[in-house]
């Protein structure tokens, strides 16, 4: 009897014929695209989506095309921060036309398809009893299809927003072979630098993508009456030998995320924006260098 | 998978797939050589992995449309203005009030898109105090909740349902009611 492996690969179906489809059309998608770029943590509420929605800002401000995928299917936050989440999608046989912001980003979130604020993302199923043997996989399909299917055109940066969790680099990495690089954002706290430790190793030792830099948050507050700096977590001292950057904590760069606005633009000249600035600057040169 | 016949030691060729009944596909597989045929029961989970990553048994000969599955599979979709084609539109135009979904689910569903019952009887009913409780969901959750619930209802022989079937099938859906 004939085993496995003499058999041909299919009987049918072409089901390797369909995935290699599938990737296909996401690097022909991509073709035009110089630089992905991951924003990652592994930890929830450092503020990756803030920090990605405004160095998005700074590279736009700075001349570059640029892009962002809200890669956190089920928490998407970069519509409402970029302030598109109001915009409806457009589709036409050729791919899904992002939303623009007033900076001229592109932008594609789970947020722009969900019926009503207070809706969640559930799929069609005919129970959803024992869901989770399969919505990972939805969500995985779900950030192809984002990437993939997205009129992106020619852009100098496309943004990955990642949620949070040390599993989603890895998902990311089987869709973009060639991602082009991560950034990792951390809080000076113990417990920010525990989880970060652990997605800074899954990218570096068992990933081999490269790491752009680790971008401090919410490093400290500068005392508005007289300039002093506190620090807001256990300590003020930096638990990273080097970090792309220090971003203190600013009250404003908070109440433009509310607002959907452009803190960079809004506020150039407070430390904040000027040190997500020379992030950005950073960034860049990080792709002129490799 | 792959499948043997072992009379003939030959590899079996997909025949055919039915569109799923109740969450299952069946997919029939047939011998070259003597053409005998079997078929394969995917359970709902299964299906549900299949559509996950937007594979076709059989294969497709349609071209992938954009986000096609999170367009077809999404239940909190909002309603979308849509596509350029005119049928897309008319169809559009035609949706249901209550949907809030994609008009080209049907273009694309193809093999999964569950099968219209043949002779089916009519659906379990509703008591007052059951629909009274289907009100009370969040709209953009109550069509995936109304068909979990009829779901649970017709795989369990009940012709009415009620606030007891309803707490029955609690589980077969995500919401509180």
């Amino acid at each position: 009897m004939k085993t496995y492996n003499e058999l041909p690969a299919d009987a049918g179906s072409d089901i390797i014929g369909q995935v290699t489809a599938q990737l296909n059309r996401l690097q022909k998608r991509l073709a035009d695209v110089k630089h992905t770029v991951a924003i990652m943590s592994g930890k929830g509420g450092v503020g990756k989506s803030a920090i990605t929605a405004n160095l998005a800002a700074a590279l736009a401000l700075e001349g570059c095309a640029v892009g962002v995928v809200d890669a956190d299917i089920n928490g998407p936050s970069i519509a409402k921060m970029m302030g598109v989440r109001n915009a409806a999608l457009h589709y036409s046989p050729a791919g899904v036309t992002p939303i623009v912001n007033a900076l001229g980003i592109k932008v594609i979130s789970m947020d722009l398809l969900l019926a009503e604020d207070e809706a969640p993302v559930l799929w069609n199923a005919h129970t959803q009893k024992d869901a989770f043997t399969w919505r990972a996989t939805m969500e995985v399909g779900a950030l192809r299809e984002f990437i993939g299917d997205t009129e992106w055109g020619a852009l100098d940066y496309l943004l990955l927003d990642l949620p949070p969790g040390t599993d989603k680099l890895p998902n990311v990495v089987e869709l973009l072979p060639n991602l082009g690089g991560v950034l990792v954002v951390t809080i000076p706290s113990e417990v920010s630098q525990f989880i970060v430790k652990k997605s800074l190793a899954m990218a570096q030792h068992i990933l081999n993508v490269p790491i752009i830099g680790v971008i401090e948050n919410m490093a400290f507050h500068i005392c508005q009456h007289c300039g002093e700096k506190e620090p807001l977590f256990s300590t003020d001292e930096p638990l990273w030998e080097e970090t792309l950057g220090s971003i203190p904590f600013d009250a404003k760069l908070a109440y433009c995320s509310d607002k959907g606005m452009p803190y960079v633009r809004e506020y150039p000249d407070t430390p904040a924006s000027l040190a997500l600035t020379a992030v950005a600057g950073k960034i860049q040169h990080f792709f002129k260098e490799t | 998978m792959k499948f043997l016949c072992r009379d003939c030691d030959t590899a079996m060729k997909f025949k055919d797939v039915t569109r799923p009944e109740q969450g299952s596909v069946t997919a029939v597989f047939e011998c070259p050589d003597c053409f005998v045929e079997f078929a394969m029961f995917l359970n709902p989970w299964e299906t549900q992995m299949l559509k996950s990553l937007d594979l076709q048994l059989g294969g497709t000969a349609e071209a992938a449309q954009p986000m096609q599955m999170v367009r077809s599979q999404l239940g909190t979709a909002k309603r979308e203005p849509m596509p350029d084609t005119p049928d897309a539109q008319d169809a559009n135009a035609a949706g249901t009030a209550e949907g809030g979904k994609c008009p080209f689910t049907s273009v694309i569903a193809g093999a999964f898109e569950e099968e219209e019952p043949k002779v089916e009887p009519a659906g379990p009913t509703w008591s007052a105090e059951a629909l009274a409780r289907l009100e009370r969901i969040p709209s953009f959750v109550r069509p995936m909740a109304k068909m979990g619930i009829e779901g649970f209802a017709k795989d369990n022989g009940h012709a009415e349902i009620t606030a007891e079937v309803m707490d029955a099938a609690r589980g077969n859906f995500p919401s509180q009611f």
